[in-house]
């Protein structure tokens, strides 16, 4: 395989994690789960084509195009890290809130229960 | 009688909270234009009904909304915050590096390259005084620019301890505001929510300055804790910060008389500048307390470019001095060449100069042996340019190299800085996104949201993890 198909399959597969970015900026569990399917075809790309990386070891192009690829993945694993904290933190506070502790110090599981809900 | 009395209490707290839920209303109507208000929206619970165990049922008005809303404003100003150390370190790692220049067209690496070519063609002709005059008039340019460099340096660090000083003077400025707006809600205006979008929008300016924890009371004031431990503000009393330079005493320096560090203190004179990493006025301390001496020095590092101005000097003399100027007999030894400030290592790139007394022809040429070689000391000063004598370069790379990596560094700062500036904008929208898809969202919706948000996660997360090798290997494979 030539420079310019490697560095075309880098940029194919940082395509696809910036899409994964434009999902996650928007963090509901739909676009989790359309951002897992994302993730999941990139990842199967890049094992699929790994093998003949090597061919091209040394090209600065290709290099940098994998580069290019680790910080769009920086920057997907930043956003999936920012997006879960949020909805952690806040499960934790909202379970606390609700329920107390458990035994253990952590904080009770989320409650449920019937609340009627008027819009101001 | 005593259920009759818990029902009525029951309706009282019903007429309460629905009163609460006009109020919000007619809140939400009246600020509506007003900068920083968010809608606000009333959550009612309904209580356990069972009139015969006396339980009368009822609602009551909800704090979770409320709670939900400052926890999705703080996580705005958390990542706000992560924002103004990036583009503060952005912003003046983007100077420093005009310092160093890489082309080798100016500054130390031209000096230090026609210094080496000098030696060169001084080992040419070795009694050639226009060579030898050479040698002296580059070795002047080279201590020049090293001392040029180091002055713009300390004046970086000089501008950053400035910008340090004015970051928590604006700190204190808007502590201060929200001082008063906290004095305005203790007298019970803690429901005036025009009082409460000030209060947001000047939060919001103070978590690009520093790492600030905003807690609101029940009261309707707001609690401030600089990098969630140093009080800034409780109810209507203020703790000020402030900062100075601060020679450290343990453990003891090895540059007594090294640039200071700056120190930011709590209110009752606690050190808190370890602790203050976050928001621009944490870059600012990391940018004056690592990064810049790393080059210019402080209590107890000499900082590279002194270390090479050092290192470069004395084996240049050191060269020189081993050489005779004249076969004799007597033989006439060498002369060193630069001089510099030996009492205090981090003086070495600013006080470096050629002695003023050393004129061409003390410049000691032969090498005395056995044999001697009349251009044996020129040729050996030639070949700090490619050395493969240890004594000829400075921790292990050339002096040219070493150079190129003390530049590098801030290179890759800045580049490390910017990347993570592009990251922090992501997360910053992503904060705002999320703290605005839970606005007008019910409780049982966001508990539904909630659970299928942990289980997407959980999937998202294996292939992530997957791509972290995969991404790596790449790299890995084509380096």
């Amino acid at each position: 395989m030539g420079t310019a198909a490697l560095v075309e399959q880098l940029m194919s597969a940082r395509q696809q994690l910036d899409f994964a970015c434009e999902l996650l900026a928007k963090p509901s569990p739909e676009a989790l789960d359309s951002c897992s399917s994302v993730l999941e075809a990139a990842g199967h790309q890049l094992a699929e084509w790994q093998p003949t990386f090597s061919q091209q070891a040394g090209d600065a192009a290709a290099l940098e195009e994998a580069w290019k690829l680790r910080r769009s993945f920086v920057r997907t694993a930043r956003l999936l890290q920012g997006a879960g904290d949020f909805h952690r933190n806040w499960l934790r506070l909202r379970g606390a809130m609700t329920g107390g502790y458990t035994e253990t110090g952590e904080s009770a599981p989320l409650m449920h229960g019937s609340r009627i809900s008027v819009h101001g | 009688m005593a259920n009759l009395l818990a029902t009525l209490v029951s309706s009282a707290g019903t007429l309460e909270a629905y009163g609460r839920v006009l109020e919000t209303a007619q809140n939400n109507v009246a600020n509506a234009s007003t900068p920083g208000y968010a809608k606000q929206r009333l959550e009612l619970y309904a209580l356990p009904f069972d009139p015969q165990g006396g339980v009368t049922g009822g609602v009551r008005a909800g704090k979770l909304v409320t709670a939900r809303n400052e926890f999705a404003e703080q996580a705005v100003r958390q990542q706000t915050s992560g924002m103004g150390y990036q583009q503060q370190l952005v912003d003046s790692l983007t100077v420093i590096q005009s310092n160093f220049d890489i082309s080798g067209n100016q500054g130390i690496p031209q000096a230090l390259n026609n210094l080496l070519q000098s030696f060169s063609a001084w080992g040419a002709t070795p009694d050639n005084q226009a060579a030898r005059q050479t040698v002296v008039q580059r070795a002047t340019d080279l201590a020049r620019s090293f001392q040029q460099s180091s002055v713009t340096l300390s004046a970086r660090a000089s501008d950053t301890e400035q910008q340090i000083g004015q970051t928590v003077d604006q700190v204190n400025q808007l502590v201060s505001e929200i001082q008063g707006y906290n004095h305005i809600a203790m007298q019970g205006n803690k429901a005036d929510s025009g009082l409460n979008a000030r209060m947001h929008a000047a939060l919001d300016e103070l978590s690009t300055l520093a790492d600030v924890n905003a807690t609101f009371q029940s009261d309707g004031t707001v609690s401030l804790m600089l990098n969630g431990e140093t009080p800034l503000l409780l109810e209507d009393k203020q703790f000020t910060i402030s900062s100075s330079l601060y020679q450290p005493q343990e453990p003891t320096p090895t540059n007594a008389n090294g640039p200071a560090n700056v120190r930011i203190q709590g209110s009752d004179g606690s050190d808190i500048t370890s602790k203050t990493t976050g928001a621009q006025l944490g870059a600012l301390l990391h940018l004056r307390n690592q990064i810049l001496p790393s080059f210019i020095g402080d209590a107890y590092q000499p900082g590279d470019l002194n270390n090479m101005a050092k290192q470069l000097a004395d084996r240049v003399n050191e060269l020189l001095t081993s050489g005779n100027i004249t076969d004799g007999p007597p033989a006439q030894a060498g002369v060193p060449l630069f001089t510099y400030n030996t009492s205090d290592a981090t003086a070495t790139a600013a006080s470096l100069s050629v002695d003023p007394s050393v004129t061409p022809d003390q410049l000691a040429a032969i090498s005395p042996g056995p044999p001697s070689v009349s251009n044996g000391v020129p040729l050996a000063l030639s070949a700090l340019a490619s050395p493969v004598d240890d004594a000829d370069k400075v921790k292990g790379l050339s002096f040219s190299q070493f150079y190129g990596q003390l530049a590098g560094r801030v290179g890759t700062a800045l580049n490390d800085a910017t990347n993570n500036q592009e990251v922090q904008q992501s997360l910053l929208s992503q904060a705002k996104e999320m703290r605005q898809q839970y606005q007008g969202v019910s409780l049982d919706e966001e508990a539904t949201i909630l659970m299928q948000f942990q289980r997407a996660y959980q999937a998202t997360s294996k292939f992530l993890s997957v791509l972290d090798q995969l991404t790596e290997n790449a790299i890995n494979i084509l380096r």
